[in-house]
């Protein structure tokens, strides 16, 4: 199907050395709406919001900023450690703001899993539903998510 | 029918790129603004070809504001003051600007394109900025991530800066990386080495210009900053200084403490380094090598979570317990910080706590 202009545009900001070293779509080669249909699709089947997710990755994030020179143990399950580097990232959906370059990584010691996310990230999942493209460097699964998020 | 319609939709489409094409021409040749005069700080007027943003007009006149995202509108740096002709407030400026900001007619260079004369206010510290193309002289690994990299001037040859200052990197286009990006990185080296800058770099993952520095860079490769920019710098008095830096925040440090060598001081001074682990730390023996050369100074790294392998014996946790023992007077202390937010957050407040003054807190926070 033929892209619009808007998509054309925000395709090119997610193209290697635009905003981030290796962009925001991995290997994937589907439209950009057909990526986040399937992720809001698997949302849905696992009955969780992209606003839920955001807010937990944002909680995790304010509780782990706050001990910045080491990580933080939350509820005897997470270990959380939030880095922040120089500089800032703007939104590859022309969203106003700027996101400052955070890291957060978050453990689960329940399951095993540890995840690692941006600010950028949470932004673009509670706005866009955006959880980048398969085998992005920063792409984080719906399902993966939900389960290292919450014990 | 069918052909009909696809003979329609080819008639609108060839109208549309018509209109477009005719639209482009009417920008290109029907929009010349003629030379306008921009004029800076009611002292100084430059005049420039209309069309082009203010930021770039500027640049041309080799003023350089600073911008961290090359005029993309995306970095909210390049702000100044427009006092006229500057046109309407555009939507992406609006974001990057505060209430105060909005009032004092404050905008972003990047977006106010020039059409007409112009009168703005930039600081005076501008215009000592210029490009430089330097080469790479010498480049040391200091830890896994981070990498001390010595730039020889070339044109101009000499640089004239403060200890404390940054400068802006232009990476090149490499790998499948096909624009240069702008980035900000504190200049290590003393002032008077005025032929040559050295920057602290750590590897920032998914950075772009870190990774260009990192993994492409060598010995005799080409690079292209400008600078001097910054207000972070030792201030000329005679109190006690606390300095605490983490991570790559001690490129300042560094410089201060070089200048301050050559300059000579009597000031009481400690220096707290956070770092996670020994594989964070570096330069240990060289900031260490001050505590000879001034009268009252040391040097205290300090290790959030040192490895059992590390064998660490020294200061351990975060670094603000350990003010209470440096700080003798809060009111005639003086406070030099450079890391992350959240660092600079939590030592602002627990200097402020202990008595030491808000406006003798000054800092370089990342970002």
């Amino acid at each position: 199907m033929k892209k619009s202009p808007l998509e054309i545009k925000i395709l090119s900001k997610m193209q290697p050395g635009e905003i981030t070293l290796n962009g925001f779509l991995g290997e994937d080669s589907r439209d950009l709406y057909d990526i986040i249909a399937e992720d809001e699709r698997t949302l849905e089947t696992l009955g969780v919001s992209a606003n839920e997710l955001a807010d937990k990755m944002q909680y995790f994030t304010d509780k782990s900023s706050d001990s910045f020179m080491d990580s933080v143990e939350i509820d005897e399950i997470f270990i959380v450690d939030t880095e922040v580097v120089r500089g800032k990232l703007p939104c590859p959906f022309s969203h106003p703001g700027i996101y400052r370059k955070t890291i957060t990584t978050l453990t689960n010691k329940k399951y095993n899993i540890t995840i690692r996310w941006t600010a950028l990230n949470i932004h673009l999942i509670k706005e866009h539903h955006f959880f980048e493209g398969k085998n992005s460097a920063f792409r984080l699964d719906p399902q993966v998510l939900l389960k290292a998020l919450f014990a | 029918m069918l052909m009909q319609i696809l003979k329609d939709v080819a008639v609108v489409s060839g109208i549309s790129t018509l209109l477009a094409v005719v639209l482009i021409i009417a920008q290109k040749y029907l929009s010349d603004y003629g030379i306008c005069k921009i004029n800076l700080n009611k002292k100084r007027d430059v005049s420039v070809e209309g069309g082009s943003s203010l930021l770039n007009s500027l640049a041309e006149e080799q003023i350089f504001l600073p911008s961290a995202c090359g005029g993309r509108g995306s970095c909210g740096t390049c702000k100044c003051k427009v006092n006229s002709g500057g046109g309407p407030l555009l939507p992406t400026e609006k974001p990057f600007l505060s209430k105060t900001e909005l009032a004092d007619n404050v905008r972003l260079a990047c977006q106010v394109k020039v059409k007409s004369d112009m009168e703005i206010n930039v600081p005076e510290s501008i215009f000592n900025i210029r490009r430089f193309q330097a080469k790479v002289h010498e480049i040391i690994d200091y830890t896994y991530d981070i990498k001390g990299i010595t730039l020889k001037l070339v044109s101009p040859d000499t640089i004239d800066f403060q200890a404390g200052q940054f400068v802006q990197i232009e990476s090149q286009a490499y790998a499948k990386i096909k624009q240069k990006v702008v980035r900000a990185y504190s200049i290590s080296s003393k002032p008077q080495d005025n032929d040559r800058i050295q920057l602290i770099i750590r590897l920032v993952p998914e950075g772009i210009c870190t990774t260009w520095i990192h993994k492409y860079l060598e010995e005799g490769s080409d690079v292209t900053f400008t600078g001097p920019y910054g207000d972070f710098y030792i201030r000329d008095t005679e109190a006690d200084i606390i300095f605490v830096a983490g991570g790559s925040g001690k490129a300042p440090m560094k410089s201060m403490l070089e200048d301050l060598q050559v300059k000579g001081t009597t000031r009481k001074m400690t220096y707290f380094f956070g770092a996670r682990t020994a594989k964070d730390l570096y330069l240990t023996d060289e900031m260490r090598s001050f505590e000879q050369v001034f009268s009252d100074f040391k040097y205290e790294p300090v290790l959030s979570k040192p490895a059992p392998e590390d064998k660490w014996k020294g200061k351990t946790g975060f670094v603000m317990p350990y003010f209470q023992d440096a700080i003798r007077d809060p009111k005639n202390t003086e406070a030099y910080l450079c890391g992350s937010p959240g660092m600079i957050n939590a030592v602002k407040k627990s200097l402020i706590a202990m008595g030491v003054p808000d406006d003798k807190i000054y800092y370089d926070s990342f970002g």
